[in-house]
């Protein structure tokens, strides 16, 4: 019998704060390093050459804004407070909204694992509803949820039901025959097949709907916001940009930007630590 | 349900007179088993082997009631039973391990199923895992072991419900010949020490003698039993390399390897 390499203890999370155990993981950590050094270059690069063409080298720095001066921007909205109110509460929409998307899709996706009927009955309407542009469903939105948070909750959800619902029941769907033939040679039933199988099976999948749909969710509720709102990352860009602020825009943008990464990294860790199998054995 | 006539006890698991078609309703029907009829006595070793694509997978399936017969019955101590049959462990060349689970997990599967309690449970699964030499490996995802250990974590899990018959699938045909001869000598003293019956469905002739106590040969499509060969080794029977050196082995494979009629 062949005995496998030496690995970590499964049941441990790796901790990417941690000091590394073992070489292969160090040299993990150093082409990571690498990564991020070239990312950083490519950052500066860019800005460098922005900052170059608006002083003086015939870029219009009144269209184009410069990174000088929106930085002075964002610091100023740190220091008045605004960032942090607009940042709240655009957060909120988006959290709000990609939870109870995604609960609410991932539920009827996976329910619909237990009958094909029903499945094949909704099927087209499924598909129309998640061919409707959601920029389109604005309107409707205010109309019923009114300009407060409640129409950028539904705008964000609306973003993210079907997409969630799609991935969890493709990921039910997935499940090898096989494997739920052995289950029912063990003499499960359907509830048990569904709790013991079906359901950590599609978690790789209802996983990868979630990174996804973090971005949709932030979409929606800017999108919401646009149309009619007193207060958020949306309204902050919008009021800027009609009122010719470019720099004011570039930084409500760049914190909008930080927000998506922080929530798409708060998944990925709800991920590892949710789905150790996946990770500790690359 | 009825009952089977003659004296004596009935077997664990007979085939009367299995068939199946498949697609009749629409155009033309397919027949992938004619009328396979066997009997698997207690304690029993039966090998099935066939050409390739002669529906010993479908065969399985009949006899796991996991698909209905198009005709014949399957009976279970001599009565017919709906559904899946109880204390039958069912085993495939695909490992079919549950990635999220470790070794130790996947082989309590079948028990967590039968709501057996938390304890018991785990004792059982450290016995077998020890057993087939995997005593160390009990926390490990199946994504850090190797072939051989995976399908004996599944050997694991198919004794772990502690099943009066064994159905197994050609599940030694993707590994190197070292591990399955080795897996084979494991299962076989599982089997023969507990007195538990197996099927083992195969294309491997070789295996099919060095292991059963009796071999069925089938045809091509529809399959129907084209005979049935008597396995009297000598010996331990548990020892697959000693089995495969004697001269009666040599001479058995080689006259079922003609019905076999490979074309």
């Amino acid at each position: 019998m062949t005995t496998p390499a030496v690995l970590p203890a499964p049941s441990r999370p790796s901790r990417w704060w941690g000091q590394p155990r073992t070489s292969r993981q160090r040299l993990r950590r150093r082409s990571m390093l690498q990564v991020a050094l070239c990312q950083l270059l490519l950052l500066g690069i860019v800005l460098g050459l922005w900052e170059w063409g608006t002083q003086g080298a015939g870029v219009n720095a009144f269209l184009f804004g410069s990174p000088s001066v929106i930085a002075a921007q964002l610091l100023a909205m740190v220091k008045d407070g605004s960032i942090w109110a607009d940042a709240w509460v655009t957060g909120l929409e988006t959290l709000g909204g990609f939870v109870l998307g995604n609960l609410l899709g991932t539920v009827l996706g996976l329910s619909l694992w237990f009958s094909r009927f029903i499945s094949r009955v909704v099927q087209p309407f499924v598909l129309a509803l998640g061919s409707v542009p959601i920029v389109a469903l604005a309107p409707i939105a205010i109309i019923w949820f009114g300009t407060g948070f409640a129409s950028k909750l539904a705008m964000a959800t609306l973003s993210v039901v079907v997409v969630a619902l799609v991935v969890a029941y493709k990921g039910a769907l997935g499940v090898d025959p096989d494997q739920v033939n052995l289950m029912r040679s063990l003499g499960a039933s359907r509830r048990q097949i569904f709790r013991l199988l079906v359901l950590p099976a599609s978690l790789t999948d209802i996983f990868a709907g979630l990174k996804l749909t973090v971005g949709f969710a932030l979409v929606g509720a800017i999108v919401g916001e646009f149309m009619s709102s007193s207060e958020g990352l949306g309204h902050a860009i919008f009021k800027a940009g009609s009122l010719y602020a470019i720099s004011k825009v570039f930084a409500a943008l760049a914190v909008t930007v930080a927000l998506a990464l922080v929530l798409s990294a708060v998944v990925s860790r709800v991920e590892r630590a949710l789905l150790p199998w996946r990770h500790d054995f690359n | 349900m009825r009952s089977r006539e003659g004296a004596g006890r009935a077997p664990p698991l007979s085939a009367l007179g299995l068939g199946k078609t498949f697609g009749a309703e629409d155009g033309r029907p397919v027949g992938v088993i004619g009328s396979v009829s066997f009997d698997l006595g207690e304690g029993e070793i039966v090998s099935i082997v066939g050409p390739s694509g002669c529906g010993k997978t479908t065969l399985l399936n009949l006899i796991c009631g996991l698909l209905p017969p198009t005709v014949g019955s399957v009976l279970w101590h001599g009565r017919e039973l709906a559904g899946v049959p109880p204390r039958v462990g069912y085993m495939l060349q695909k490992d079919l391990l549950l990635p999220w689970r470790t070794a130790m997990q996947n082989v309590t599967l079948g028990l967590e199923v039968r709501q057996v309690n938390r304890r018991e449970r785990r004792a059982m699964a450290h016995r077998l895992l020890d057993r087939l030499g995997l005593g160390d490996f009990a926390d490990y995802y199946p994504s850090a072991l190797s072939g051989g250990m995976r399908q004996r974590v599944a050997l694991a899990r198919t004794f772990a419900s502690d099943p009066e018959v064994l159905l197994l699938d050609e599940p030694f045909s993707a590994l190197d010949f070292q591990t399955k001869i080795l897996i084979e000598r494991d299962t076989a003293r599982l089997v023969r020490s507990e007195r538990r019956s197996l099927l083992l469905i195969t294309h491997d002739v070789e295996e099919a003698v060095s292991l059963s106590d009796r071999v069925i040969v089938l045809s091509h499509r529809p399959c129907t039993v084209v005979s049935q060969h008597h396995i009297d080794l000598p010996g331990d029977r548990t020892d697959m390399m000693a089995m495969r050196e004697r001269p009666e082995f040599a001479r058995t494979v080689r006259k079922i390897w003609t019905e076999l009629d490979i074309r």
